[in-house]
């Protein structure tokens, strides 16, 4: 009897596990979303630099859901001709904005150095745990850079009260206006907009185009249309769902797999005990 | 079913594509999916009891690893931002860790000398030697236990580590005695060698490694193109994502669990 259990309970595991494997692939289909779209407007953050003399803010479109703080400055860079130098084999910030030394050293002008902070979207600063090199961006995220001195967060100098709305500013037109345009966040773009200056950088984006703002500068963001989040909302195209939402229905698909795998291991480690004791 | 053993080399590429998986993201929903795959694989294919109590050691230095990772936010600036940075690089180090555990535990290191071309037998030999020496302590260790726990003998606290070191050590010594003495009998170290019963590709094994591959493609692909989350933003916390091509890839990381069980 015990060989028919012990010969049962391999198929159903298996069952278990494929059927697992198998419900990310159906549940597109069954719940009827949308296929993946290229029109969503690209993942966006912000990088604030603040030499001393002078305050300078990008709207950086990303090329991946998520960038290291380094490859901010790259494309910000890119898009918008910030001067940078690296140090340390590319891993720190030497120089930003022709702050900064010229060297592989970026402590060469210590006390004074460029400090690394993180923005909550709203005006309020923390110092980063981590380098640029480790650290993550993603969208909407906030970035700032602070030639001062002092070794800590608690003692260098700290960036301003800026917030995201202030350097990606939303477009609010396609919000009022419901009309077909919206599908097409290039089409919402009033006409005051110039086309953007840096050709390597724009083409990948077509919903973003650059403000005429005095004072920064700054690309106009549109907001992504509003849409449920569905799996093909999570599947779709470069960027990710909207910083605000709640668990994905992904998640739920990988609760369901990890059960399967942990249970699967469960009963494989029971039947062994049983085997090694009978 | 095929019940015979896997062919080593099947175990190193699933091995190293779900290491290189690991090092890839630190969402924690794919690392905590790595260590159920790596729990029901070493569920499955562990080699006998001895490899069951060295899983056991990886698996306490990976949760020591995480806890350790997350602790170094003391240094610097408290937030939930830096915690959770921390936390989950200290989880990508766990998983790699569990990962090499699971490795350990199904596969027979003297197996991969085998595998090594003529010219590199002695550096692999040296290798599987080092590799296996944790496994190896920790089985000696708990031998050791058994008989003093046998004997009645129970030694608790400080005094129970001189109790232990010695007989291990000796242990060692002789395991290592004997393997030089039947290496010589065999003729390493002169130049000649035979291929005693090659251990053959099975399909089993080929699926293993075909899966493994598989894996590590798609996130190497979504980590190239960027059309998946693999490193969730921290500051501010979002929620991770799931991206169902992901799950499906790690789903074929459990394939040498789906395919039947060694018998120990």
């Amino acid at each position: 009897m015990r060989s028919i259990a012990a010969g049962l309970r391999r198929p159903v595991a298996a069952a278990l596990v494929t059927v697992a494997a198998l419900v990310p692939v159906a549940l597109p289909t069954v719940t009827g979303a949308a296929p993946a779209c290229a029109v969503a407007t690209g993942p966006h953050a912000a990088l604030v630099i603040d030499t001393g003399a002078g305050t300078r803010s990008f709207c950086v479109a990303l090329d991946a859901s998520s960038v290291s703080g380094i490859h901010l400055i790259e494309l910000a860079g890119a898009q918008d001709h910030l001067e940078y130098g690296f140090g340390s084999g590319g891993q720190a910030v030497c120089r930003l904005a022709g702050v900064g030394p010229q060297g592989d050293d970026c402590f060469a002008d210590y006390p004074e150095y460029w400090g690394y902070w993180h923005g909550d979207g709203h005006g309020g600063w923390t110092w980063s745990a981590s380098g640029a090199a480790s650290a993550r961006v993603g969208d909407d995220g906030l970035d700032a850079w602070v030639w001062g001195s002092g070794d800590s967060g608690a003692t260098h100098r700290r960036p301003g009260p800026i917030g995201l709305d202030d350097v990606c500013v939303p477009v609010a037109s396609p919000a009022t206006s419901p009309s077909p345009a919206r599908s097409t966040p290039g089409a919402a773009i009033p006409s005051s907009g110039t086309p953007s200056s840096s050709p390597d950088a724009a083409p990948s984006h077509p919903g973003t185009t650059r403000s005429v703002k005095p004072s920064n500068e700054g690309i106009v963001k549109t907001s992504p249309p509003a849409r449920p989040p569905t799996a093909g909302a999570l599947a779709a195209g470069p960027g990710p769902p909207p910083a605000s939402s709640g668990p994905g229905p992904g998640l739920l698909i990988a609760l369901v797999l990890g059960a399967a795998l942990a249970g699967g291991g469960w009963l494989r480690a029971q039947s062994s005990h049983r085997r090694s004791a009978g | 079913m095929d019940r015979r053993s896997v062919h080593p080399m099947a175990w190193i590429v699933w091995a190293t594509s779900a290491g290189f998986v690991a090092f890839l993201t630190t969402d924690p929903v794919y690392l905590f999916l790595l260590w159920a795959v790596a729990w029901f694989v070493y569920a499955s294919h562990r080699v006998d009891a001895d490899h069951a109590r060295s899983f056991r050691l990886f698996l306490t230095g990976a949760v020591v690893a995480v806890a350790l990772r997350t602790a170094l936010v003391f240094f610097g600036t408290v937030n939930a931002a830096n915690t959770t940075f921390s936390f989950l690089e200290g989880l990508r180090l766990g998983t790699i860790l569990v990962i090499f555990g699971t490795f350990n535990a199904v596969t027979d290191p003297f197996g991969l000398v085998r595998m090594a071309p003529r010219h590199f037998h002695e550096p692999a030999l040296a290798a599987a030697l080092a590799l296996s020496i944790a496994p190896r302590t920790v089985a000696g260790a708990g031998r050791v236990r058994d008989a003093q726990r046998m004997r009645g003998i129970r030694v608790r606290g400080a005094r129970a580590l001189p109790a232990l070191a010695v007989p291990v050590l000796e242990r060692g010594m002789e395991e290592a005695h004997t393997l030089a003495e039947s290496m010589d009998a065999r003729g390493h170290g002169a130049g000649r060698r035979s291929r005693y019963r090659p251990q053959p590709w099975t399909g089993t094994a080929l699926l293993i490694a075909a899966g493994a591959v598989g894996a590590a493609a798609t996130f190497l692909t979504a980590s190239v193109g960027g059309w998946a989350v693999l490193h969730p933003q921290t500051s501010p916390i979002v929620w991770p994502e799931a991206d169902p091509r992901l799950l499906a890839a790690i789903a074929l990381l459990a394939i040498p669990s789906l395919l039947g069980r060694t018998e120990p």
